[in-house]
């Protein structure tokens, strides 16, 4: 076994070598179509992940059709020219494979993990669903009540769901990552066939999707199949440019989630920078000193003194426009929230009062990089952590960087992000508080607002 | 939003292997590595993998929760949790401080057979890791300050995790399902339990059940053998302890005879969660990989006989699946799938109509090939990390099991023929007798749970424990 060569040039630049960016075993190709191709081979094990991202996301959606990017994800894999309804699904797990995809924000990403014999019928899997999606109004309607569990799953039967989405409703007021990526269930109920037509004419050019490979293959292959397959799709024109900047915050905002609950539940969020604004990382440094682990000031503080809350978590996302930084605190049962927000505040004053310890920053930089070794033990974390530094920073190559920029950060950068970003005029706080179930009534079926079932497909 | 459930169809297969495989879907082996059993009885396991410079390492301690008395349920998974939180030279905040100082993780848990210990370092902080982890594991002293706090935080976490029933299904199953047998017992413990644990139930568990005869240490990752294992011995070699040497008799659990049926009311839920089953297998069945090839073909892959019926047919959930949780003696069998409250029934007399399906026309040719075809396929990617790897080696250890469940996987797939998953179809995969349990909203549900089993049960999510 050997050590990646990525690794090799990471490790450089730890040591305080010049930046060999170029060094780093990444082969690319770009179609004529626009499309551009990474490949990194690693043959530690007989495997390949296959990423397909697309620029498009919720931030493309508008009022009405919100979800639509998510819901478009789902038809993907409900069948094309070649390989009809199911067939997608039935071929690959035949050959071995498994694949998954997933809707942000800001991207959808389709993914896809086989043994290397498969590479071949991936790629006609692949072509048919970019070029030949079927739209049928049956598979359509089936798959509308999909993706309304999946909403009710993971919104609105789970509290930290349910609040996550309130808090972005608030926190934003202009600009699209005020809805959530799964959509309003009343859009999800009325999403029309063309809907979903328009957004593919939108957001699937060739040139809008970056393909990454990272495992068992041979560049010259992948180069000689992206051809084959992927280099004759025309390319039209990439989604309109989001245009929409949320107007500076002039004073905190709040909201209030009253539900059936046994533990209430506090949100908070302040507007930084996009991900490829200087001072992002210095964002995610703070980040570690703030909530990673039991060392962290905000564990020691909520959970280990005052002992007024069971967990602490947050920090950012990538993404391509201004976003939030957020705070997520678990109070105990009985704690108003207002206690554990005052000494939530307590703290973060006293990142912008001093300086945080030489320990603390050192702790930051080292979780940065265990945490990137972590990602690049797979092959799949390795073909995303590649798609994402293309995608979000403009150059796979920026990867190799980041250590690098992680180094260069100062104490006194913490203080400063802290204190320009985490101010009460900039804060939008978001609390569940639980309300005991009354007594018990029968609700006639239609009081959850939903569809009648959808029509049974094939 | 992702389109399944962080991979919730992929079965966890505990066997893999990678390095220097051959191509195609040939048989791979489990790469070489060392065991160790030093002088006071510890099992020490090494298997180096130097792709990145990251060392994993596994700790099992023959003490599960099945080793809880009764009423003091989850002092097995307290006790994990507090070996951290104090020592006879660190405090807990000196520990935290170290193990996240260096990007680390130590982490300590205990499910129904064992406790685990699990920690990823860096390989330039190997030495750091194994002097955390040798002190925390020789050396707890359990300072009541810490006990107190970390019982009153599980406590809230119980009520915590109550308030989404995806979370805590599985343990009202367990525990409707098990009954009298220590399975049922949650291993979290519940409300009532933990409020009764002190620091004398914990300090004696410890002493009852912790010691060299009774750990396995796995390491794998980037370091070089024979430095670990000096390492090893130097931390671990002067541990004294004979406890745990006779581990807990556990009797295979009886499986239910009939139908009955749970159902939790969660009064603000907008849709049912639902687990039926009945009691599986042990790790170490012999039908083990033909029992996992049919159930790839019956809940646990994205096209499944559950998820096309529920899911792609009828667009009636996000996910319905179907697995078997393999223990020291047979653990449950469930298939577990949720729906909106309006169409429960709908949704469970499907999962049933699927199950009969299998009775009915067992696997097809094409469908076993298929299934022993995505099961290799997607086996190297399951031991692919040093942490996985260390995972594999000490549940083989504590399992009795050997390279053989590696080595001999692909000929043991091959071996299944359509008759064999017959016979495995009518002995684990039960049709008449089934237990259910149902969460969501009973006033709207409460009709239609009724029509499973004359025997119905009402619980309020609130009410504290499992049972």
């Amino acid at each position: 076994m050997r050590q990646s060569p990525l690794l090799a040039c990471l490790l450089l630049m730890l040591t305080g070598a010049p930046a060999r960016g170029q060094d780093l075993e990444v082969k690319t190709h770009a179609l004529q179509n626009g499309m551009k191709v990474l490949v990194h081979e690693d043959h530690s094990i007989p495997s390949v992940a296959l990423y397909i991202f697309y620029r498009i996301g919720s931030r493309n959606e508008r009022p009405g059709t919100t979800g639509v990017s998510h819901y478009f994800e789902h038809m993907m894999f409900n069948g094309a020219k070649k390989y009809g309804p199911k067939q997608f699904d039935v071929v690959m797990e035949a050959a071995g494979g498994s694949n998954n995809a997933y809707t942000s924000q800001n991207l959808t990403v389709y993914q896809d993990w086989f043994p290397p014999e498969a590479l071949e019928q991936v790629f006609d899997l692949e072509a048919d669903r970019i070029q030949h999606l079927a739209f049928d109004a049956k598979v359509i309607e089936s798959e509308r009540g999909v993706v309304a569990s999946e909403r009710r799953a993971v919104v609105d039967n789970d509290n930290a769901g349910l609040l996550s989405e309130q808090l972005w409703a608030t926190a934003f007021t202009a600009h699209p990552y005020q809805w959530p990526v799964v959509g309003w269930m009343v859009d999800i109920e009325n999403w029309k066939l063309d809907d979903l037509k328009r957004h593919f004419e939108m957001g699937y050019s060739p040139s809008n999707a970056t393909l990454v490979v990272a495992g068992d293959v041979k560049f010259d292959e992948v180069v000689r199949l992206s051809e084959r397959y992927l280099g004759l799709i025309p390319a039209h024109d990439p989604p309109p440019p989001v245009t929409t900047k949320e107007p500076e915050q002039m004073g905190e905002r709040r909201v209030k989630v009253v539900k059936f609950a046994q533990l209430p539940l506090v949100m908070v969020g302040y507007h930084v920078p996009e991900t490829a604004h200087p001072d992002y990382y210095a964002l995610r440094a703070l980040e570690k000193v703030l909530v990673f682990g039991q060392s962290s000031r905000l564990y020691r503080r909520l959970v280990d003194k005052d002992q007024s809350a069971i967990e602490v978590s947050g920090g950012l996302d990538l993404a391509f426009d201004p976003t939030l930084f957020t705070i997520i605190v678990q109070p105990k049962e009985g704690v108003a929230p207002g206690a554990v927000e005052r000494a939530l505040y307590e703290e973060l004053d006293r990142l912008k009062a001093g300086a945080v310890t030489e320990r603390e920053l050192q702790k930051a930089k080292n979780v940065l990089l265990a945490e990137f070794y972590r990602e690049i033990q797979t092959i799949n974390g390795k073909a995303n952590e590649l798609g994402s530094y293309e995608i979000f920073f403009g150059d796979h190559r920026k990867l190799a960087g980041a250590a690098g920029q992680y180094a260069r950060v100062t104490a006194a950068d913490l203080q400063r992000v802290a204190r320009q970003y985490f101010g009460e005029k900039n804060r939008t706080v978001a609390t569940l508080l639980p309300e005991k179930a009354g007594p018990e009534k029968a609700e006639p079926e239609k009081a959850t607002g939903e569809r009648p079932k959808a029509a049974g497909g094939k | 939003m992702t389109r399944l459930w962080t991979r919730l169809w992929l079965i966890i297969a505990a066997c893999v292997s990678l390095a220097g495989a051959a191509r195609g879907q040939s048989a791979l082996k489990l790469p070489p590595h060392k065991k160790v059993k030093l002088e006071n009885g510890l099992t020490v396991l090494l298997m180096e993998q130097r792709e990145v410079p990251i060392v994993g390492l596994r700790v099992l301690v023959r003490a599960g929760s099945v080793a809880d008395p009764a009423g003091k349920e989850g002092l097995a998974a307290v006790t994990a949790e507090l070996l951290r939180r104090g020592t006879r030279t660190r405090t807990a905040d000196q520990i935290a401080g170290e193990v996240d100082f260096v990007g680390g993780t130590l982490e300590f848990s205990a499910g129904h057979d064992f406790t685990s210990g699990s920690a990823e370092f860096l390989k330039k902080d190997l030495g750091v890791g194994l002097e955390l982890l040798s002190d925390v594991l020789r050396n707890p002293v359990f300072p009541l300050a810490e006990v107190t706090k970390l019982l009153r935080q599980n406590i809230d976490e119980i009520k915590q995790q109550k308030d989404e029933a995806q979370g805590v299904i599985g343990r009202y199953f367990n525990a409707y399902l098990f009954g009298a047998h220590p399975y049922a017992r949650p291993a979290t413990g519940d409300e009532r339990s933990l409020a009764k644990l002190t620091r004398a139930d914990v300090a004696r568990f410890y002493e009852g059940h912790y010691g060299p005869g009774a750990t396995i240490i796995a390491v794998a990752g980037d370091f070089e053998a024979g430095e670990a294992e000096r390492l090893l011995r130097e931390k671990f070699g002067g541990w004294r302890s004979g406890a745990g040497a006779g581990a807990v008799k556990l009797a295979d659990p009886p499986p239910a005879s009939g139908r009955r049926l749970l159902l939790v009311d969660k009064p603000d839920s907008t849709q049912t969660y639902f687990q039926i089953g009945n009691v599986g297998v042990a790790r170490a069945h012999p039908d083990r990989v033909g029992i996992a090839l049919v159930n790839t073909v019956f809940g646990a892959r994205f096209t499944s006989m559950l998820n096309d019926a529920l899911r792609v047919n009828s667009g009636l959930t996000y996910g319905a699946s179907s697995s078997f949780d393999e223990r020291r003696v047979a653990g449950p069998f469930a298939i577990s799938s949720f729906t909106r409250n309006a169409t429960t029934a709908e949704a469970i007399d499907l999962a049933l109509e699927v199950l009969g399906r299998l009775h009915e026309q067992g696997l097809s040719e094409e469908q076993l090939g298929s299934a022993k075809g995505y099961l290799k396929g997607q086996f190297p990617t399951q031991v692919e990390t040093p942490r996985q790897l260390a995972e594999l080696l000490a549940e083989l250890e504590y399992y009795g099991l050997d390279e053989r469940e590696v080595n001999d996987y692909f000929a043991r797939l091959d071996a299944v023929t359509a008759a064999e998953a017959r016979r495995i179809i009518r002995e684990h995969f039960p049709r008449e007798n089934l237990v259910f349990v149902l969460i969501g909203k009973a006033a709207e549900i409460r009709p239609a749970a009724a029509k499973y089993a004359s025997q119905v049960e009402a619980r309020e999510i609130v009410r504290p424990g499992f049972d």
